[in-house]
């Protein structure tokens, strides 16, 4: 089992009410699952998704990752968990202006303390597997967005992770640049293992997934 | 990973050019002003510094409590430090010192030169390295005599002169004297200044001072044997001042005088030599204040202060831009730590950038600067282990925490909300509107002293003094030729110039002359049973009128045959306390009463910085006048100015004429108090630019922050005037807050400050009217550029942005 939520509570304080984005999930994700979280505007799906990232808190529950108990660890341990498991895919890319899609790949890399040359190597992998080596020198805002994401999920991955979490991650593409990146993601799935959970808004793209978690005012339903 | 943190500090310095030349610029000039006053200070602090043994010398000071207060002196009588030398334990070396100017002949040649007249001990004592001769006891001999090499220079034009004899005029005679040793020139951070150093009992005084205890006219110096304490020595000196003073003590007593707390009348005090530059004894007592350096550190403190605050604010602002980019790395496993370092490593790049520049063009604007504030630095201070060390702590100090401080907030942002780009903004905008307060309270304080100290030194230039000091010419009487001789042989040679009004001498200069040396006399005596004090002034019978002084009783001197008579001013007519003063007779000498003729109205005759005190005018020929005086028509003053040097060198034509008119004397005197005020206005014109580069820069950064508010504002009717409102007041707040915090502080300042002088301007309140006003102008002006074109920007391109 790669991850396990128990009675996953967060609220918000607002005019001295408590208002729940996340209200008594559970969850159980095995190792090569393709999961798909829907769910209408405010429903808590990418709440959910940073909660699983370890990106943001959670005010109740338990949460295992790997058999680690998320919710009884120091912040710097935690980012040590994810940023060795969980690769982040999202739907503004998100990728770093002033770096060029050469020095994006190699940045979580750098995090990672890893050697230079093993750097280039993976980096340079990385640019072939996804046919952008003749884009390695331009900066993001030369590429379309179908190729900004290309290099998101590039970055993702090159990470070697576990986990990849995408939030809407074709929310601003078009359908054929849609389509590309969610092949990618079946392929990525199928053929290399690599867990994914989504959060998306279009059916079409829910069907990929093996699994399709709906939320509601923060409950699982 | 450094190469990568590096990648990106250059990419942004590179994208925000504007901001970051304002911010380069702002913390390169600041550096450069803070080093060159830095240096400035730290040259003032070290006078007197290089004497070996400086640690153990002290300056002799007498105080004594007076009917009217404490009094403190630094001159002592002849007999004293040979005597205590005798009597007391614990002196190594001591030496008497005169300082003085006197003309050497070699030849033909008349040289005027700076002379001091010291005992033997001297050259112990005190490190002035001697290079040629002598080493050992360069003033073995009484007719020896230690040239600097530049006062051989002068006068021989060669250092290679050991061994040659030359003259001094003594008493208006030429002696011979040999010169035994030549000594290194005399650093600029000394007090003690000389050409030419001779034996104390060769001075003109000493034959006839040399029992006397109550004839006071040099300085002593005293070395303490190691382990002595200045303390213990004071204490023990007590009952040698009870066995030496102790008529004096007597007369103190029964004056009416009143005890120190220690139930003393009169103390030996010694001021350690270190100290000697920093003292004043204005109050009657031994003041150390080291005031003026400080507040030298303080303003280069100051304004680095603000350039940091730009930074500061400015960082915190562009983190907005930034959100994006924390919140990826954070996603990527970047920990606050490595974040931290990111951040401040960038700012440690425009640091040492800033810096650099800062260094460079503070040595290469040194010697404007030297000329600008009269200071004797040079590079090699910049360069002394001392100014390094304190250098790289400061900016190793500012980049910790300068740098650290917007870091240390970007590193602590959390992750989602980095990546929605919103920011909790409220505490940041609290943190830079204080410190932007603090800024402008800075900038207006320092305005406020620009103002206060100019119209002080205004008024003291042209307050009326009592004296004519526009028509009068003095000029120090430094030939061969008697001094009244001189004076006489002036008044013949001009006396057919129709542009020349009088002629005088006296032995006293008003104002600081071109030779730029000051003495004063004074004169204590019997009178009716109890002791007067009065300063002391030998002059011509033309002195009077020359001067302009106005008489309030009684007559002028009329003729030389006056000289059994004085004439004295009126604070000395209250000091005697007689209904008519003309009816006094002075005992100045024992036993020769000397009738007051008349009553001159009072006159400043010392600096505006002391009230005035009593005055008598004597006229002697047996002693030396030293000073000539010459009053001019008021037209064509240039000419008769030129005609009085003519009549000189006929006259004495191998001496420099050294005249210049009174009111130019004067204003020699203020020029600590004119550099000071130079620095101080310099020091505020940054400030406030500074200040206002860094209310440009957020106002910049602001308006871009609010565009989508500007433009919807727009599209639902506000006016351009309006919107320049808002966006302008919220900064106008802040000026005004600062003017609130300041202006309380700056009255405080400078009500301390004025105390200092006698004769002072009102702190008005157009004062701070005033520096507020520019404060608040130059302010809306910076803002104002950016607001209106932002205002008047078109609603569509503005909302665009989203």
């Amino acid at each position: 089992m790669l991850l396990q939520l128990r009675n996953i509570f967060k609220w918000v304080q607002q005019g001295g009410q408590r208002v729940f984005l996340l209200k008594d999930i559970n969850l159980e994700v095995q190792e090569g699952e393709f999961i798909s979280i829907m769910g209408p505007s405010g429903s808590g799906k990418s709440t959910l998704l940073n909660v699983i990232g370890m990106l943001d808190t959670f005010d109740e529950g338990e949460y295992d990752f790997l058999s680690e108990s998320v919710h009884t660890l120091k912040e710097k341990y935690r980012s040590n968990l994810y940023k060795e498991y969980i690769g982040f895919v999202f739907q503004s890319y998100h990728l770093l202006d002033d770096l060029t899609v050469e020095e994006n790949l190699e940045m979580p890399l750098l995090y990672k303390n890893i050697k230079g040359s093993e750097r280039k190597a993976l980096v340079a992998d990385m640019l072939d597997r996804f046919n952008i080596v003749g884009k390695k020198d331009l900066f993001p805002a030369q590429l379309s967005g179908g190729q900004q994401q290309l290099v998101g999920v590039a970055r993702a991955l090159i990470g070697k992770p576990k986990l990849i979490l995408a939030d809407e991650p074709t929310g601003n593409l078009n359908s054929q640049q849609s389509e590309e990146i969610m092949q990618l993601f079946k392929k990525l799935n199928e053929e290399e293992g690599v867990t994914i959970i989504q959060v998306t808004h279009s059916e079409k793209n829910a069907e990929y997934g093996s699994r399709i978690i709906n939320l509601l005012d923060g409950r699982k339903i | 990973m450094i190469k990568n943190y590096l990648k990106i500090a250059w990419r942004n310095l590179l994208k925000d050019k504007v901001n970051i030349s304002l911010n380069i610029t702002g913390l390169s000039v600041a550096c450069a002003v803070a080093i060159l006053l830095g240096m400035s200070a730290m040259f003032q602090l070290s006078y007197d510094g290089f004497h070996e043994r400086g640690e153990s010398i002290y300056k002799m000071v007498r105080t004594e409590q007076t009917p009217k207060g404490p009094k403190a002196g630094t001159v002592h009588a002849a007999p004293l430090a040979p005597t205590l030398e005798a009597e007391m334990t614990g002196v190594k070396h001591i030496s008497r010192m005169v300082q003085d100017g006197t003309l050497a002949l070699f030849g033909e040649k008349e040289v005027n030169m700076d002379i001091v007249w010291v005992d033997q001990d001297f050259f112990s004592m005190f490190s002035f390295p001697v290079l040629h001769g002598n080493e050992k006891e360069p003033l073995a001999d009484l007719n020896d005599v230690v040239f600097t090499e530049e006062g051989a220079q002068k006068l021989f034009g060669s250092t290679d002169v050991v061994g040659k004899t030359f003259n001094l005029m003594v008493n208006g005679e030429e002696k011979p004297f040999t010169v035994s040793a030549i000594a290194k020139d005399i650093v600029p951070q000394s007090n003690l200044d000389f050409q030419i150093a001779a034996r104390f009992e060769s001075h003109r005084e000493y034959n006839e001072a040399k029992e006397q205890w109550d004839r006071q006219y040099h300085e002593v110096f005293v070395e303490l044997k190691q382990g002595v304490l200045a303390s213990s020595f004071e204490q023990s000196s007590r009952s040698f001042v009870d066995l030496y003073y102790g008529e004096g003590i007597e007369r103190l007593k029964r004056d009416g005088a009143t005890a120190d707390e220690n139930g003393r009348f009169i103390n030996l005090e010694l001021v350690p030599l270190k100290d000697v530059h920093f003292a004043s004894f204005k109050n009657g007592t031994v003041e150390v204040s080291r005031s003026r350096p400080y507040l030298i550190f303080g303003v280069a403190l100051l304004i680095l202060f603000i350039a940091c605050i730009n930074y500061i604010n400015m960082s915190i602002a562009k983190t907005a831009k930034r959100l994006k980019e924390i919140g990826m790395r954070k996603t990527l496993g970047a920990q606050k730590k490595q974040l931290f370092f990111q951040f401040w490593s960038e700012s440690l790049f425009v640091f040492i950038i800033s810096i650099s520049i800062g260094v460079v063009l503070s040595l290469v604007f040194l010697n404007d600067f030297k000329s600008m504030f009269n200071t004797q630095i040079s590079s090699s201070m910049f360069w002394s282990p001392m100014f390094l060390a304190g250098l790289l702590l400061s900016i190793l100090a500012i980049t910790v925490v300068v740098g650290g401080y917007p870091a240390l907030l970007m590193s602590r942002l959390g992750t989602i909300q980095s990546l929605k780009g919103k920011l909790e903004s409220s505490g940041n905008n609290q943190v830079r509107n204080v410190l932007m307060v603090f800024q402008f309270s800075i900038a207006i304080i320092m305005i406020v002293g620009t103002l206060v100290l100019w119209s002080q030194i205004d008024y003291m230039r042209n307050k009326d003094l009592g004296f004519d000091k526009e028509q009068v010419v003095s000029f120090p009487l430094n030939g061969k030729r008697n001094s009244h001789d001189m004076v006489d042989l002036l008044r013949d040679e001009l006396s057919g110039n129709a542009e020349i009004v009088s002629v005088s001498g006296s032995d006293s200069n008003l104002g600081l002359g071109k030779d730029g040396s000051r003495s004063s006399s004074g004169i204590g005596f019997e009178y009716k049973g109890r002791i007067v004090m009065t300063n002391f002034l030998i002059v011509d019978h033309e002195y009077v009128q020359t001067l302009g002084l106005n008489m309030v009783a009684g007559r002028n001197f009329e003729s030389a045959a006056d000289s059994l008579g004085v004439v004295i001013n009126e604070s000395m007519a209250k000091e005697l306390g007689e209904q008519d003063p003309l009816t006094s007779q002075l005992e100045i000498e024992d036993g020769i009463f000397y009738p007051v003729l008349g009553v001159v109205k009072d006159y400043n005759f010392k600096d505006l910085d002391r009230a005035i005190a009593p005055m008598t005018f004597f006229m002697s020929r047996q002693q030396d006048l030293t000073y000539g005086f010459v009053k001019v028509a008021p037209t064509n003053m240039a000419n008769s100015f030129v005609a009085l040097e003519n009549a000189w060198k006929k006259l004495e034509p191998n001496a420099d004429f050294l005249g210049s008119f009174l009111n130019e004397n004067i204003d020699r005197t203020f020029r600590q108090e004119k550099t000071t005020a130079k620095m101080i206005s310099s020091g505020s014109l940054l400030a406030i630019v500074l200040s206002c580069m860094g209310l440009f820069a957020m106002s910049l950064l602001i308006v871009q922050q609010r565009t989508k508010e500007i433009g919807v504002r727009k599209v639902i009717g506000a006016s351009v005037g309006s919107i320049t409102y808002i966006l302008t007041k919220d900064f106008l707040k802040l000026v005004l807050l600062a003017f609130i915090i300041a202006s309380p502080l700056s009255w405080y300042i400078l009500k301390e400050w004025l105390q200092n002088y006698t004769y002072r301007i009102d702190l008005s309140v157009w004062f701070f009217a005033g520096a507020g006003a520019i404060a608040v102008v130059i302010a809306m002006l910076t803002i104002g550029t950016r607001t209106i074109r932002a205002a008047r920007a078109n609603p569509v391109k503005s909302l665009r942005t989203e």
